[in-house]
């Protein structure tokens, strides 16, 4: 390489360095935030879950104790169950209806900016405590979806909130309900597919569903898998809906007690914070562990197209 | 990476001294007038609320030099609020606290020995003052008394055709059989009754008929196999049609108190404490009946007791220890505060108070003062403060499980008796 181009070269990294210092000083507000309101009580947080914190009185070393206590907790593995349900149904749920409505509203309909926001409308307002009460009032044994059911003369509907059959269930419908999010990133990745490959896809004949499965499917690959990732990592920290819906129990029979509930219940109402910190950070591992596996798997299946 | 370090032990300091922030205090707070500012935290409802800023602005007129500032809440959220301020050393001065709480904050040493602060209750009603006292000090003054009730509705009882029962003599076959004449005799889908079994005080007065009791000084005072036959009769109302169905039932506990059934005209016989009788009266629009609960022969041995509605309790760690003293004196005993206050927080154990506001009560009020005085000759023992680790005792989530048929009552019994007692033991 000739010397200009050295040169040339040397002066680039002194501009980049240059540029770096103005980006990390922008950054100083978020990285002061994440320093003290977030890295700070973490920590805190992993020092506290080696200890009993009655909350009341100062925390006392106990080593491994909660940690331990964990594993002989018969409601804390059936808090996992129900979580681990929730997202394994709810997630996948949630990012077909999303994917399937993103698909529709690509099609070039009248009216789109109108749809978009009709559509995104419940990601805004699901997570509310509003929404919830709404939703526990709906699924009533007396509300607005029985209802519905008995005057198409079905005779005994089940209180759908009530049973712990279908309590989770009407959960879950709350989460997939608010495919807003997901699927406006959805339709940003649609309009990213050029239209010439379904042009000479239907040239040469193939219809609406293969061109779905041969070209849309693999070119979004990357966007599903952003997706799943990040619904996956939320679906795991849901609390609101399963507090207000139960009206903090968690309940019928512990049937909508979430991990992040039963938390909840140790730390503040039973005065346990160390407990509850041993199982924050319990939840971090799982969080941790499914979205490694997810990152591992993604290579048999998410298509770069660079 | 030498940097990286330094941000590191920065962090972990940061992080320990948050914790570790929540000693200390007891510095007096003062506002730029000059005045002594006290923080007080309650729960309750509109009505409550009104009353409680009133009393507060009567306080504030004659100490001029106390600013009280009210934190007014709900019930539910209350005591995470307060296990969270507590946490942070930013605990409210006066705190209206609840006999279920109280031993999980005094015995902790949360609260102030107020007998020893110096507040008055020489005035008090004999067995009302130990309802706030642990083996380490009084930590509560009784802010009103209330007994377990039977709620009768007769607008129900009519419509079905059913007469009330005489609650002096009534025994338990009986509450059922009348229960489930009124679910038969209704029309509108009325029901007899509201499923008792997962109500706590009709337990508990239920297990004193037995011999036994929720909690004594040693802790759990029953066994699983009585607890099984409550369980049992529970499940057999709810299937002769005297109780509402399992879904039903379950459903209410997570209801506000104003859409349940008992304030919507649904049930003709449900349970509450004396003192939200009132409420009862307003929501449902009737002139609701107070009986006693039944007992087990028919010969009037009710076992009821006198109970605090709530308390009035002062932080260990407050620095304003003389005007909480002044304030929690006139909430106890100043008589024109009793006037504002009214039965609204339970009848007052200050006899003079009591005597002062009879005259002024409105109907429900004067019910539930007469309901209080003609059981007081025949109350039971008077009960123990919940131990700690005794208030999460969750007979709504084992007692679900029973109604809806996913485990036997004994089983149930067994499961709610065991969690019980560990988490009492390791509370103790």
């Amino acid at each position: 390489m000739s010397a200009i181009g050295e040169l040339a070269h040397g002066e680039r990294q002194k501009d980049e360095s240059r540029d770096n210092k103005a980006g990390y000083i922008f950054l100083t507000p978020w990285l002061i935030g994440l320093v003290v309101i977030t890295i700070g009580p973490m920590l805190a947080s992993l020092y506290l879950s080696f200890t009993s914190y009655p909350l009341l009185a100062g925390p006392t070393w106990t080593g491994l104790t909660n940690y331990i206590r964990m594993f002989n907790d018969p409601r804390l593995l059936n808090s996992l169950v129900v979580t681990f349900t929730y997202v394994v149904v709810g997630v996948p749920l949630q990012l077909i209806l999303a994917l399937a409505i993103a698909v529709l509203l690509n099609t070039g309909m009248k009216g789109l900016a109108f749809y978009r926001s009709v559509f995104y409308l419940p990601s805004l307002m699901g997570s509310s405590v509003a929404i919830a009460l709404l939703w526990r009032q709906m699924f009533g044994t007396t509300g607005l979806v029985n209802q519905l059911l008995q005057s198409l003369v079905v005779e005994n509907p089940p209180g759908w909130i009530a049973d712990p059959s279908t309590a989770l269930g009407t959960i879950i419908l709350l989460h997939v309900w608010t495919f807003g999010s997901p699927m406006i990133i959805f339709l940003a990745g649609l309009r990213q597919i050029p239209t010439m490959y379904y042009e000479a896809a239907s040239v040469d004949g193939a219809s609406k569903w293969t061109q779905f499965r041969t070209i849309t499917l693999p070119l979004l690959s990357p966007i599903v898998f952003f997706n799943l990732v990040l619904q996956i990592i939320g679906a795991f920290q849901a609390f609101t809906q399963a507090f207000i819906v139960s009206g903090g129990t968690g309940g019928p029979a512990d049937s909508t007690m979430f991990f992040t509930l039963y938390l909840y219940q140790q730390g503040f109402t039973n005065f346990q914070m160390g407990y509850a910190s041993a199982m924050a950070w319990l939840l971090v591992i799982i969080i941790g562990i499914f979205t490694a596996i997810n990152f591992a798997v993604s290579k048999y299946w998410v298509f770069y197209d660079d | 990476m030498k940097m990286m370090n330094k941000v590191a032990a920065g962090v972990v300091t940061i992080g320990l001294a948050l914790t570790g922030c929540a000693a200390g205090g007891g510095a007096p707070t003062t506002n730029d007038q000059g005045q002594t500012v006290i923080r007080f935290s309650w729960w309750g409802n509109d009505t409550r609320n009104r009353l409680t800023e009133e009393v507060i602005a009567l306080f504030e007129e004659q100490n001029p030099d106390i600013d009280v500032q009210g934190e007014p809440g709900e019930w539910s959220g209350y005591w995470d609020r307060l296990a969270t301020q507590m946490a942070a050393g930013d605990a409210p001065d006066v705190i209206q606290m609840d006999e279920k709480y109280i031993a999980e904050y005094g015995e902790r040493g949360a609260l102030l020995d107020l007998e020893a602060a110096g507040v008055d209750v020489s005035r008090f009603a004999p067995g009302t003052v130990d309802t706030g006292r642990l083996s380490s000090g009084l930590f509560g003054i009784n802010a009103g008394i209330n007994s377990p009730t039977v709620i009768a509705n007769p607008a129900v009882f009519e419509a079905a055709g059913v007469a009330i029962p005489d609650d002096t003599t009534w025994t338990w076959d009986d509450l059922a059989q009348t229960a489930q004449a009124i679910t038969e005799g209704s029309s509108d889908g009325a029901v007899g009754s509201q499923n008792y079994m997962m109500v706590e005080p009709i337990m508990r007065v239920w297990l004193r008929q037995q011999g036994q009791d929720e909690f004594n000084e040693d802790g759990v005072a029953f066994d699983a196999e009585t607890l099984g036959q409550f369980f049992q009769q529970g499940l057999d109302l709810q299937q002769s049609g005297a109780f509402p169905s399992a879904s039903v039932a379950s459903e209410e506990l997570t209801k506000p108190v104003d859409q349940t059934m008992g304030a919507t005209n649904r049930l003709g016989l449900f349970y509450y404490w004396s003192n939200q009788v009132k409420a009862f009266d307003n929501a449902s629009g009737q002139d609701l009946q107070i009986l006693r609960p039944p007992s087990m022969n028919g010969d009037g041995d009710h076992e009821l007791w006198y109970k605090a509605s709530m308390l009035w309790s002062a932080s260990g760690r407050t620095g304003n220890q003389e005007a909480v003293v002044k304030f929690i004196n006139f909430l106890a005993n100043d008589v024109d505060a009793g006037k504002i206050l009214g039965v609204e927080r339970g009848v007052p154990a200050n006899l003079d108070v009591r005597e002062a506001v009879r005259p002024d009560l409105q109907a429900s009020d004067a019910k539930i003062v007469e309901y209080l005085e003609s059981i007081e000759s025949e109350l039971g023992d008077p009960m123990t403060v919940t131990p700690v680790g005794g208030a999460d005792i969750e007979l709504g989530r084992w007692g679900t499980e029973v109604i809806l048929e996913r485990m036997t009552p004994q089983a149930a019994a067994e499961g709610l008796t065991t969690e019980l007692t560990s988490k009492v033991q390791a509370g103790a």
